[in-house]
């Protein structure tokens, strides 16, 4: 599995890694079962402290995205596998709209942050 | 494009003493041994020993050359594959501890088997080898290790070529880190281990010769859990692939990457089988099935291949890496 960090950016590393193996699992790159790197290979590979691995894959366990088995490490869970294609079908119903609308992206994420912080609250 | 020459095979000379010389030596210093304890020795000597005892004879003269030329032609293919196609210090000593190994194995054996037999009047009468096939097996696998630790390793071979441009790449912004983890497992290689070693295994308790059988199928057993499952890993120290257990173990710092590029690999066809091997023309294998799998060209014309998944993106982010090691 390839994962990269932007270290100049201003979102966190674990917050980087959490992302795109949350975007790989909604794409169906990454299925149900896989097994993450192990927290100290991706660290070292990435050259990055363990902790910020292990701060992405608590994140993501907590989400239910993975579990996490001693011994076995990091392991995709079998219902992370949701049908996201509704999701992603009326995702491209909004970039359309936006599109027509001649909205800048930012305006947009922004728009759809606020709609999600409404959701919550 | 021209491809540049293929440089010739380096440490020639260790690879012949460790390969061949010394395997010799050893193979002739037992022919004289053994031959010298002739008055001693049962006319026909005991060749072939059952669970109860002694069950096959043969002259003294057929027993030790029979032995020898065979360790003198084992030695001659593991020195021919040293010599020949040694570029990595891994096929240098696989062919050294090859040659060793096995005159280390039929020295013992030899001389092993006849002390047995010295001072006895029949063939019949000689004792149990259990503790001879022990101490040969120890031999073996002594004078092996001993054969790979000796042979000269690899010396740094940097390049400053840039990979070339029809290599496939990655995207990757200049501030950005990049690493590509993925883990391979063999369920065949573990299959054909328990599908040779419980037979084994339950003959050796039928038989009532454990003593001889379970540490050999021990150390098959750690040869094959080693081979079981690897981690490999591309990232700005290189390409890494490691077993479970540590060891085999295969770098390949990013300043020795030539090209990396995807290949389907034939197992069978092109390494004789499965596991960390020696392939065609003295190229390193880790190769747990057939298809898909990273082939990495390394400074000194070694090549390494890695069976994996996802090989495409591995090959990609290796080149990229590479790319980038050049520029600074």
């Amino acid at each position: 599995m390839l994962l990269r960090i932007d270290p100049t950016s201003a979102e966190p590393l674990f917050a980087q890694l959490a992302a795109q193996v949350r975007t790989s699992v909604a794409r169906g790159d990454v299925t149900p079962g896989t097994r993450l790197p192990a927290a100290r290979d991706l660290a070292a590979a990435l050259d990055i402290n363990l902790h910020t691995v292990l701060r992405a894959y608590q994140e993501l366990r907590d989400e239910g995205l993975i579990e996490l088995r001693r011994g076995r490490g990091a392991v995709v869970s079998e219902h992370a596998a949701l049908d996201y294609a509704p999701l992603r079908a009326a995702l491209a119903e909004v970039v359309r709209t936006s599109r027509t609308l001649g909205l800048a992206p930012e305006t947009t994420t922004a728009l759809l942050k606020d709609a999600l912080s409404e959701e919550t609250r | 494009m021209t491809t540049p020459p293929t440089p010739t095979v380096p440490h020639r000379t260790a690879s012949t003493l460790l390969a061949l010389v010394l395997p010799v030596v050893l193979t002739v210093a037992t022919v004289v041994v053994a031959l010298s304890w002739r008055d001693d020795l049962p006319d026909p000597v005991a060749t072939h020993w059952g669970a109860d005892g002694p069950n096959g004879s043969g002259s003294l003269d057929g027993f030790v050359w029979s032995s020898a030329v065979a360790a003198v032609l084992l030695a001659v293919a593991g020195w021919a594959l040293a010599f020949f196609a040694g570029r990595a210090a891994t096929t240098r000593r696989l062919g050294a501890g090859f040659s060793l190994g096995f005159a280390g194995f039929l020295s013992t054996l030899v001389l092993g088997t006849l002390a047995l037999q010295r001072g006895v009047d029949d063939w019949t009468a000689a004792p149990s080898v259990d503790g001879v096939v022990l101490l040969t097996l120890l031999a073996g696998l002594v004078l092996a290790g001993l054969g790979a630790a000796l042979s000269p390793g690899d010396a740094p071979e940097p390049t400053s070529a840039p990979v070339p441009v029809d290599a496939a790449r990655l995207p990757l912004a200049p501030d950005e880190r990049a690493g590509w983890v993925q883990h391979i497992s063999s369920r065949g290689v573990l299959v054909v281990a328990a599908v040779v070693l419980v037979p084994i295994l339950l003959v050796a308790v039928l038989v009532r010769t454990p003593a001889v059988v379970v540490p050999a199928v021990l150390v098959v057993a750690l040869l094959v859990a080693s081979m079981a499952s690897f981690t490999v890993t591309v990232d700005a120290r290189g390409l890494t692939a490691r077993s479970g257990l540590g060891w085999p173990r295969q770098h390949v710092p990013l300043d020795e990457v030539v090209r990396a590029q995807v290949v389907h690999v034939r197992p069978f066809q092109e390494f004789g089988g499965w596991g960390y091997r020696i392939g065609r023309g003295g190229r390193v294998g880790i190769v747990v099935r057939t298809g898909e799998g990273l082939l990495v060209e390394r400074t000194g014309g070694r090549s390494l291949v890695v069976t994996v998944d996802d090989a495409a993106t591995a090959a990609a982010l290796l080149n990229t890496l590479a790319d980038r090691s050049r520029v600074a």
